[in-house]
């Protein structure tokens, strides 16, 4: 008893810390427009004319931000169906096959993760002009997986390396193929580490902002990230109440994701640091 | 059981075959309907002024009254797309943003067919059409281009017009009355803004002249500096920042930072300023009428006690630069470049509407577009208090607003040390203590002689 509760003495003010940017991201959603200037009412709790859903309506009635949110699911789904082909069998092969060399390639893979992308879009918005992907989302479709493939493969090398190689030793003597050896026994228990590169690479698709504020311009085509910051802000004045309307709403469904999947989240990212 | 050969099981099922030929079928029937599509509603009115033809694209701030993008957007340029049968698309982009994008459609070569900022960006230059004709259709129409615009859109040296300048903005000084009649004191002078300051934080509401990597901190330091005898280049393009002039101006403002601001100052965008106004606290920020529009606009309660005056006067007089100076510039890879020539006189020729569109925020480049007579009158029909607070502009844009690169033009050796924000960096450095006047005025004046001498090898200045 007295364990616990030290230990909720110590993790109790990191909880406060670092739910409150989100507490007030709550209550600004929530807020009367005429209370963010009024020095008079509590910024950290409703003024008399709050809770209402009038910033809520202004953003669904008079933005395009269903039309960011589908672009950004589209997209997210579509990165990490890509980098879940690309990385999974990257990741196992460098980890079994490659010996040595593996080692050094995969951090080698990890290598190219660091290169910023404020290096890099002015190159990439030259390659999307000559594929004719300015303005599209597929430019983001085709761009995002540069740097969700390296770092999610060097993850996955990293968990592979957990797993037991007698395991497939054993499915090889009983007849399996290498395929089957991955798909019956491999992948089952990797499922934390995929679930990890799933969840990544869906984050990073919905932080990401200097690539699709660089190859797309019209509202339409918006990603969330990108018109939340340029439609959003109107005049010399944030929009704060809708802007905190929606950065919450993609909000939701990632906390309930990483909460729901936590221990398998930490045992992804950790698998492979105790090889 | 009913077998898979029984016709009226198989109804409405495919094999793959099947499936990949109707498919096939399918898209080629919507991709020729929808390209005959296209032709058939548009009709014959599809580029009836043929010269014209095709889409026009252009990309702009998101204006600080967004009034003026409603117009833009929703009757401007849809009306002038109708008459010349051009199909106008308009991006708007945070202005902060507007640098990256340029620097990545010249990287491409590609992007929108004309691109505006918020100040001249000579140093695109080479990338950029020679707008002269533009200029030259505007002038027949309405009269001579203005000083201001002329000095900040031509390279003497090239004989080109490498922008094209719509409008600019008169910058004030807005400040409450109510807080500094309070200390009965106003900022006539920079006297006494140095004066009033510490009493102004004193009683909670410092004064914010911005001194951040940003653009309002860069024009009002500038126009600081002039106001004390200091600028960065002389009419012949020579730097001349390195003078006692300069050191006398940022001890004059490190003395007001210390005294009378806060540390946010050097944390500031271009909204920066304008929030710390509305927010209550701020007593006095430089900022153009956006600032007094948008408490307006939203009923904030201080909306009526924020007064407008020209810059206060330094030792060496009042001048100050534009807020902003709008300069739009088509691309040489720009798709529709005749359509994009014609968009942007067309738009200046009728800037009567832009100007009361942006609730008098923009200024026409060309003043015969909508003479400063013309200009006094419509702002003495405004409503909001105190009454004819809106008149002191034309008198700030005619007597105290000068070009960027006074008394020289705004050249791309100017412009590469405006977009470093070399000058707001000059100032934090000495308002920080991180080193004193002199040695920040030799740093700076180091790094703009190595920018000048590479823009003069260059044939630009």
């Amino acid at each position: 008893m007295k364990e616990k509760g030290l230990s909720y003495l110590i993790v109790g003010p990191f909880a406060i810390v670092l739910a409150f940017p989100f507490y007030v991201m709550v209550i600004t959603a929530f807020k009367d427009q005429t209370e963010f200037y009024n020095p008079a009412i509590n910024p950290y709790w409703f003024g008399k004319n709050s809770p209402t859903f009038a910033n809520a309506s202004f953003l669904f009635h008079h933005t395009p931000y269903l039309t960011w949110l589908k672009n950004t699911c589209i997209v997210g789904l579509c990165v990490v169906a890509i980098t879940l082909v690309l990385a999974v069998p990257a990741g196992y092969a460098l980890a079994r096959l490659a010996g040595r060399v593996g080692q050094s390639l995969g951090v080698g893979i990890f290598l190219t993760y660091l290169i910023p992308p404020t290096l890099l879009f002015i190159p990439f918005f030259a390659v999307i002009k000559q594929a004719h992907l300015t303005d599209s989302i597929w430019s983001l479709v085709l761009v995002y997986p540069s740097f969700t493939v390296p770092f999610s493969t060097w993850l996955l090398m990293g968990f592979f390396k957990t797993i037991p190689q007698e395991l497939e030793d054993a499915a090889r003597v009983d007849g399996a193929s290498r395929l089957k050896t991955l798909v019956r026994v491999v992948f089952p228990i990797s499922i934390p580490g995929i679930l990890t590169v799933v969840i990544f690479s869906f984050s990073l698709v919905v932080n990401e902002f200097v690539y699709a504020f660089t190859f797309i311009s019209p509202s339409a085509h918006k990603m969330v990230s990108t018109g939340v910051y340029t439609d959003l802000i109107r005049g010399d004045l944030p929009d704060w109440g809708a802007i905190m309307v929606a950065a919450l709403i993609p909000s939701i469904p990632l906390a309930l994701l990483y909460n729901t999947f936590l221990d398998r989240f930490i045992a992804g990212f950790t698998g492979g640091a105790f090889r | 059981m009913a077998s898979s050969d029984d016709p009226s099981h198989r109804e409405g099922r495919y094999d793959r075959r099947e499936l990949l030929r109707r498919a096939g079928a399918g898209a080629v029937t919507v991709g020729v309907a929808g390209s005959g599509f296209g032709q058939a509603f548009y009709g014959p009115l599809r580029f009836k002024g043929r010269w014209l033809k095709g889409d026009l694209s252009l990309i702009t701030w998101a204006h600080f009254v967004p009034a003026f993008d409603d117009w833009l957007d929703k009757t401007w340029a849809p009306q002038w797309g109708q008459q010349n049968d051009v199909q106008v698309k308009v991006d708007h982009i945070n202005n902060t943003l507007l640098p990256a994008r340029a620097q990545a459609e010249v990287a491409a070569k590609s992007g929108h067919d004309i691109f505006f900022d918020l100040a001249p960006r000579p140093q695109y230059e080479d990338n950029v059409i020679d707008h002269n004709e533009i200029v030259q259709q505007v002038q027949h129409k309405v009269g001579k281009i203005g000083r201001i615009a002329h000095k900040a859109t031509y390279n003497p040296k090239t004989k080109k017009y490498f922008a094209f300048s719509d409008n600019y903005v008169p910058d004030p000084v807005v400040w409450r009355h109510d807080i500094w009649n309070g200390i009965g004191m106003s900022p006539n002078t920079w006297d006494s803004v140095r004066r009033a300051a510490p009493k102004l934080k004193g009683v909670g509401h410092p004064v914010g002249i911005g001194q951040s990597a940003e653009l309002d901190s860069n024009m009002a330091l500038c126009s600081f500096l002039m106001c004390f005898g200091s600028f960065v280049q002389n009419a012949h393009h020579q730097v001349t920042i390195k003078n006692k002039h300069t050191v006398e101006a940022l001890k004059f403002m490190a003395d007001i930072y210390q005294r009378g601001e806060t540390d946010e100052i050097f944390g500031w965008d271009p909204s920066g300023n304008n929030n710390f106004l509305y927010s209550g606290k701020g007593s006095m920020i430089f900022n153009a009428i956006s600032a007094t529009r948008t408490p307006e606009d939203r009923g904030l309660p201080f909306a009526n006690d924020l007064w407008i005056w020209p810059i206060p006067k330094g030792p060496h007089g009042r001048l100050g630069y534009q807020h902003v100076m709008g300069c739009w510039w088509v691309w040489k890879f720009a798709a529709n470049k005749a359509g994009a020539k014609k968009f942007l006189a067309d738009l200046e020729i009728h800037y009567k509407d832009a100007f009361l569109a942006s609730k008098f925020y923009n200024f026409p480049s060309f003043p015969g577009a909508f003479s400063f007579k013309q200009i006094r009158k419509a702002v003495a029909q405004d409503r909001h208090r105190p009454l004819g607070k809106y008149g002191v502009l034309t008198t700030i844009a005619q007597r105290y607003t000068t070009n960027p690169g006074h008394p020289g033009y705004a050249n791309a050796a100017f412009g590469e040390m405006f977009s470093k924000f070399m000058i707001p960096q000059m100032f934090a450095q000495v308002s920080q203590k991180k080193m004193t006047a002199q040695d920040a005025v030799n740093a700076a004046d180091r790094e703009i002689r190595g920018i000048y001498t590479k823009w003069r090898k260059l044939g630009k200045i």
